[in-house]
């Protein structure tokens, strides 16, 4: 299942507004590792449906949502809950370090 | 069986892309294994000028071409991560992380290689705030900023070139002497007229520093020892490539103790019906169009080992007849000579037994399988099982009473 990309409007409702508990991926179209970890995160999102959101940021199409967290790289998951950032992961992640880190952010 | 193969390839990359070609245009069921994107190491290079053919092509352009090549010839493509291998029986078995269990006649390895990581303090901590690995992915982060390089191979000036496009200054950390680059000639003529390049030679970096995002770097000097920090906002690490064959490691695989495979011309590895191609083995040239000619090389040969192994599977295994297995090579005439002395010999006596002749040159595999050194020889089958050896003699009546 695709993730669904968010711009800096959306990303303000789903993170801020409606303080969902969720993951954010920046990335790009010209990182190799990026395309290697957003189709993991396609095929684990149907597990969490309705528990954890999973978006995208395109950091060449929203430059100011990567700029305003001080990213230095792609591919990079931000978690979210209840309106506050819960912390990162960078680089090439395997499927258990963000299955680790939904369980920490969802406190189960 | 849905995921039994003639031919399984691990790794997507030149190598076994060309793999796939030649064993898709061979007619063999052929899967390729690949765990992330198409093209391996050559999808994250941003221009290729010395592949024949191809004046100037972008990595991922050209790997999609090799791709669309290999489905042409109706090979499948697997998207997943093979964990565990067992090459130890005539059908090999191939696990992969989400569980899937597949098995071939033949595997090629095509693994690859990927950055060595230096485990130096900060390193992996700070890894997206400011370590970096990939020019392409991450350069654009650091517009205006201070960065390092760590490396002189084509791969570290020519990144550090790239990265001069958005950071102030670039700073290349380089082991040897002032003025010694590793990489090609071109490109270093060009890094040392660009005035954004900065270089710090016969030096190493000892640890990256900082809290939450890169602050500066440690670096040491090998000739004096002493050590010296600079600020930098940003550090690349481009200090060479392991083998990615540690999956391998219980297979009974031969590697060096780097991890690389050695092979033969063959590319035929220490087990039988197991190739090595591309990066993942010990070699000479680590380029687009040598990971090509390796993975044509390797499909041939497995293409012939399959061949071979159902031609022995179908007609010596099932075979009512006892066999004589005849191990001859063209060069010694000894063999020929006692060739024909044996099969006018069973000419006169064709009910009982069905001579098999083999090829030494050509048919290593079964020659190894019998530990054959020496030609002429004769092993002699029953439903495949050996029950005995023939004491080739050239005399007639010696060689007939062994067959009574």
């Amino acid at each position: 299942m695709s993730l669904q990309q968010l711009n800096s409007t959306r990303f303000e409702e789903i993170i801020y507004d409606n303080c969902e508990p969720c993951l954010v991926i920046f990335s790009k179209k010209e990182c190799h590792v990026c395309k290697e970890v957003v189709p993991m995160l396609e095929e684990l999102k149907p597990q969490y449906d309705g528990k954890f959101g999973f978006y995208y940021v395109d950091v060449e199409e929203d430059k100011e949502l990567f700029q305003r967290f001080s990213l230095k790289g792609v591919p990079q998951i931000l978690f979210f809950n209840n309106g506050e950032y819960q912390g990162k992961l960078a680089g090439k992640v395997e499927e258990e370090s963000v299955e680790e880190k939904i369980s920490e952010v969802l406190g189960v | 069986m849905a995921n039994s193969y003639d031919l399984i390839i691990i790794g997507g990359g030149p190598a076994g892309l060309s793999a796939a070609i030649y064993g898709g245009r061979a007619k063999l069921k052929t899967l390729v294994i690949n765990k992330g994107t198409i093209g391996g190491l050559v999808d994250t290079t941003r221009e290729i000028v010395n592949y024949p053919g191809y004046i100037q092509v972008s990595g991922p352009d050209l790997m999609k071409d090799f791709k669309k090549h290999a489905e042409h010839f109706n090979v499948e493509f697997l998207k997943e991560e093979v964990i565990s291998v067992d090459f130890s029986q005539e059908e090999k078995i191939i696990k992969t992380k989400k569980g899937k269990e597949l098995s071939a006649k033949a595997v090629i390895l095509a693994c690859g290689s990927e950055p060595r990581i230096l485990n130096i303090p900060g390193e992996k901590t700070l890894r997206g705030s400011g370590v970096a690995y990939c020019a392409t992915c991450d350069a654009e982060f650091f517009e205006g900023e201070d960065v390092v390089v760590v490396g002189s191979g084509d791969q570290a000036i020519e990144e550090g070139m790239y990265i001069t496009k958005f950071a102030r200054k670039v700073t290349v950390i380089v082991l040897h002497d002032e003025g010694v680059l590793d990489c090609n000639k071109v490109s270093a003529e060009r890094a040392f007229n660009n005035e954004k390049m900065e270089f710090i030679w016969n030096s190493t970096i000892e640890a990256v520093l900082g809290e939450e995002n890169v602050e500066g770097v440690k670096i040491k000097n090998l000739k004096t020892g002493g050590s010296s920090e600079l600020t930098c906002q940003g550090v690349f690490f481009f200090v060479g490539m392991i083998p990615s064959t540690h999956f391998l490691k219980d297979s009974g695989l031969e590697t060096d103790k780097r991890g690389y495979i050695p092979v033969n011309e063959g590319m035929e590895t220490n087990l039988e019906g197991i190739y090595a191609v591309g990066d993942n083995r010990v070699k000479y040239l680590r380029q687009v169009v040598s990971a090509a000619g390796d993975g044509a090389t390797a499909a041939v040969a497995a293409e012939r080992y399959i061949e071979e192994l159902n031609y022995f599977n179908s007609n010596i295994i099932q075979s009512d007849k006892k066999i004589l297995l005849l191990f001859f090579n063209v060069l010694v005439n000894e063999s020929l000579e006692f060739s024909t002395l044996l099969e006018g010999l069973i000419s006169e006596n064709a009910d009982e037994y069905k001579i098999f002749k083999v090829d030494m040159a050509t048919k290593k595999s079964l020659a190894g399988k019998y530990q054959i050194e020496k030609v002429p020889a004769v092993v002699v089958l029953d439903k495949g099982e050996e029950i005995k050896r023939l004491d080739c003699s050239m005399d007639k009546e010696q060689l007939k009473s062994q067959l009574s």
